[in-house]
């Protein structure tokens, strides 16, 4: 997936991130997906969406607390950086302008 | 027993330790174990522990092992190496037992015993046993090299001293 085009999967990840604002690390995430979307997702699709929007540069992390049910290790935490935030606005615009696209006779033809 | 329940399987957790890169090590670890507590509360430690195998299993992809050099520099895979070198020299010392006994085959002038291959065998596999503590318990390279050299001065000594009697000692050979 280029940089100027998102996946499906990616997308969601970087709006879930973006609802959590702040509080999003991945069983955060993994959380809110099932929750919102009646989607199961596992840790391993997460952490290599999560990488991979990292290196892209559209995400940007750093280490929040550590917590006894993790066992004293640290959560890693996630926010939109301002090319994510970019990425999205454009992702929305083109998908409205899809939609708005639709004649109305599209929606009546059975 | 309830400290083993709250605990996931440790083999998983030391196989995702060995192939996770370090820079996600901690925070996937963790988020492994919040996993294993959230599905311990909803299914019971059986059915915990058998997501926990399968998120295991399913973690170990490129993203998160990344370059795998770091594979090579783990305390298990040291262990490895260390195992497979004393092996080699093990290996070594049975084969140079080999030399004498395959020119006893072949010409009258190597005469050996039983005696003797036992003096030979306790020589050299004692000699590569101190090779391999040496390596083990010395990190240095300088004390390594100086250490080995004196090992093997040792052994040619000893060897000769029974061999042909140099020194005149009373387990000198004639």
């Amino acid at each position: 997936m280029s940089q100027k085009a998102l996946g499906e999967f990616e997308e969601i990840v970087i709006l879930i991130v973006a609802i959590l604002n702040g509080d999003a690390y991945s069983v955060g995430i993994i959380t809110e997906i099932e929750e919102r979307l009646n989607r199961n997702v596992s840790l391993g699709a997460i952490q290599t969406v999560l990488k991979r929007l990292e290196k892209k540069g559209l995400l940007k992390s750093e280490f929040g607390d550590a917590t006894n049910e993790r066992g004293g290790k640290r959560k890693r935490l996630y926010e939109v950086t301002a090319a994510g935030q970019k990425i999205l606005d454009q992702t929305r615009v083109q998908r409205n302008s899809l939609w708005e696209a639709i004649p109305r006779l599209s929606f009546n033809l059975h | 027993m309830n400290q083993k329940k709250n605990k996931p399987s440790r083999i998983a957790m030391m196989i995702f330790n060995w192939y996770c890169h370090p820079d996600f090590r901690e925070e996937i670890e963790g988020d492994l174990l919040e996993r294993f507590n959230i599905y311990s509360l909803k299914y019971g430690y059986t059915k915990a522990n058998r997501l926990f195998i399968k998120e295991v299993i399913s973690l170990f992809r490129p993203s998160i092992v990344g370059n795998i050099y770091h594979l090579t520099n783990t305390g298990t895979m040291e262990i490895t190496n260390q195992n497979k070198r004393l092996i080699t020299i093990l290996a070594t010392a049975l084969a140079i037992l080999l030399i004498p006994l395959i020119a006893m085959i072949f010409t009258n002038d190597v005469s050996w015993k039983i005696f003797d291959f036992l003096v030979a065998g306790v020589l050299l596999i004692g000699t590569g046993l101190t090779l391999e503590f040496i390596l083990r318990k010395i990190k240095t390279l300088r004390y390594r090299i100086l250490l080995g050299i004196l090992l093997f001065v040792l052994l040619f000594l000893i060897w000769v001293e029974l061999a042909v009697g140099v020194f005149g000692t009373p387990f000198a050979g004639s």
